[in-house]
């Protein structure tokens, strides 16, 4: 019955081409969707996942990792006094301006990490290398931002507001390391940048302490012990924290809700444009379909057809969807917008797809299973 | 001769009390082997339902009805489409040939629904147009076909697996005169070379003269 589902779907080309229409751009829009979502996900949580940290301590209350608020960094020798904990290190996380070379300024957020030991460093070097910040006001800027900050070359100096005006040397490039708001991130010594703490009063303060455990298996017995030990912080294991950046997100701020309201609207469209193709194609063929039950062809037999054909329309439309994306995908980001498309995404995706196009596909079935072969005999 | 199919005793009714109407009453005959039976009547005499009765489609309210011996009657909904597949083939009156396939994939259809060896199926399929005088239109789809040649490959569908019986409604009704009569002898060919049992319903005065039997009904009864 494969064979008839084939025939009969592909003589009818303009039909199918209408259909496979509606299936690929529904495929297209899910799939950018949650492309889309993933990857800013995937920035919003980059520096946590990137950074070989087993816990993460942030101020009390903390919502999601762009929120950092300062705290006083001598909390570290109570974290280093575990016994569990292998090493501890700090990390700031702020916001400051660079002037452009027009004279306007661009907001960056800043990450200051120790580049002696690497710890909240870039991980993805396109030129310099991430310990070149070390002994001077030097900095690392992400290649991607040169679409908001105009072209960045080694050995340039940028001008940094963040109470006063401060000027640093470029001395290396990252590569698609993104922040969640899209904002370009730069990177700096903790030890340089320290100083402009002490111009907002905040001298000797952290945005995070990051501890790496001897056994990261025990990281969330530590992460309970810690939290009894600083009590005017908030703990987290990498996974908690993680989590908890994405549940800010994508609950918190609606977000999450818009962007998957938008995927469902269009993998449920795709299912609507085949269902209501196989529908009328059905509706059209209902003689064929008396004439094959008078033939002997049991129901199950027209329900391979129909099911055959809905997954058929499915796969292709699907397949030409995946294309389209990876087709644009480069220029999509080239725009400044990351697209996170796993095989794990594409399964996913196809199967929920596929599920809503034979659910779609249903009505025919019953309409089919009511016929009568009777009808066979009406000229 | 012993019948292959037979009808006993069969009633169909529709509707009740008032508005019941009884298209088959107490009909009572038999179709054997390489016999062509004409069943001829006016419009509404309940031909058709009779047709449909014994090709397995139509339950009837009451009676047997025998397939190759077997009593059908009482068979299940599941049970019945594989006596239809295995023992009847059908003609009907529009051809009701699938327009997206071929000729020859029109009659392979059947084969490939009876489950027979897909690497023969293509050369039996040409040997079955070829029977019908048709093998050379094999590749057409029915829509280049004439109403003769769409009608010749119905006849080659309904060969398909050999069965035993062969129905056809109004099979000359879409014809013209001189193709009506081409396929009317076809039908008697086929009964007495390959000896198939025919039953035939037709308004068609020539079909008269090629049927070795001739029925009529009126109101849902035989007339004798």
């Amino acid at each position: 019955m494969l064979w008839l589902a084939f025939k009969t779907l592909f003589h009818e080309k303009g039909r199918l081409i209408i259909t496979l229409i509606g299936i690929t751009i529904s495929t297209v829009l899910a799939l950018i969707e949650v492309a889309i979502y993933l990857g800013m996900m995937g920035n919003a949580t980059a520096v946590i996942r990137h950074t070989d940290a087993d816990i993460w301590i942030g101020s009390k209350n903390i919502q999601s990792f762009d929120f950092a608020l300062p705290f006083p960094e001598h909390r570290i020798n109570q974290v280093r006094a575990f016994s569990d904990v292998q090493w501890a290190d700090k990390i700031i996380l702020t916001f400051a301006f660079v002037k452009l070379a027009d004279g306007r300024r661009e907001q960056v957020q800043v990450i200051a990490y120790n580049p002696d030991t690497g710890v909240g460093a870039p991980w993805a070097m396109l030129e310099g290398r991430a310990e070149d910040v070390k002994g001077g006001h030097y900095m690392i800027l992400d290649k991607t931002s040169e679409q908001r900050l105009g072209r960045l070359e080694l050995g340039s100096q940028w001008e940094l507001t963040f109470v006063k005006e401060h000027s640093f040397k470029l001395v290396g490039l990252s590569q698609g390391i993104k922040s969640f708001t899209t904002i370009p991130v730069m990177f700096m010594s903790y030890n340089q940048f320290q100083p402009l703490l002490a111009d907002m009063a905040l001298a000797n303060h952290t945005a995070y302490i990051v501890a790496k455990l001897k056994d990261p298996a025990q990281a969330q017995a530590v992460a309970q012990a810690l939290r009894v030990a600083l009590r005017d912080n908030d703990v987290f294991t990498r996974d908690e924290f993680v989590y908890q950046t994405v549940m800010y997100w994508t609950v918190q701020t609606g977000m999450g809700m818009a962007f998957f309201l938008t995927a469902i609207l269009a993998v449920l469209i795709g299912g609507a444009i085949v269902g209501q193709a196989i529908f009328a194609f059905t509706m059209e063929h209902l003689r064929e379909y008396g004439t094959l039950k008078a033939l002997g062809a049991r129901n199950s037999d027209l329900y391979l057809v129909i099911f055959s054909q809905t997954v058929i329309s499915a796969v292709i439309g699907y397949a030409l969807g995946v294309a389209i994306i990876f087709l644009v995908r480069d220029g999509i980001e080239q725009a400044g917008v990351d697209l996170y498309v796993s095989p794990i995404l594409l399964v996913v995706l196809f199967f929920t797809l596929l599920l809503v196009c034979l659910a779609a596909a249903y009505v025919s079935v019953r309409k089919v299973r009511m016929l009568d072969p009777v009808t066979v005999f009406k000229a | 001769m012993t019948a292959v199919l037979e009808v006993k005793e069969v009633s169909k009714v529709y509707g009740a009390g008032a508005g019941k109407v009884v298209a088959v009453d107490a009909v009572t005959l038999g179709l054997s082997k390489g016999e062509v039976l004409l069943i001829m009547g006016p419009s509404g005499s309940g031909k058709t339902t009779l047709l449909s009765i014994m090709g397995c489609i139509l339950r009837p309210t009451s009676g047997e009805v025998r397939v190759a011996g077997k009593m059908v009657t009482t068979l299940g909904e599941e049970e019945l489409p594989d006596i239809r597949k295995n023992h009847i083939g059908f003609v009907f009156q529009a051809f009701n040939l699938f327009p997206s396939l071929t000729a020859a994939e029109n009659v392979e259809l059947v084969l490939r629904l009876k489950g027979y060896d897909r690497k023969k199926i293509k050369a039996q399929a040409l040997e079955l147009l070829d029977k019908v005088g048709l093998v050379k239109r094999a590749g057409l789809y029915p829509a280049d076909l004439s109403g003769g040649e769409k009608q010749r490959t119905s006849f080659a569908r309904a060969l398909a697996g050999d069965p035993p019986i062969i129905l056809a409604d109004e099979p000359t009704a879409n014809l013209d005169s001189r193709t009506g009569r081409e396929v009317l002898t076809l039908l008697r060919t086929l009964a007495e070379a390959a000896g198939k049992a025919i039953a035939i319903v037709s308004h068609d005065p020539k079909a008269e003269e090629l049927a070795h039997r001739v029925v009529f009904l009126e109101d849902g009864r035989l007339k004798t």
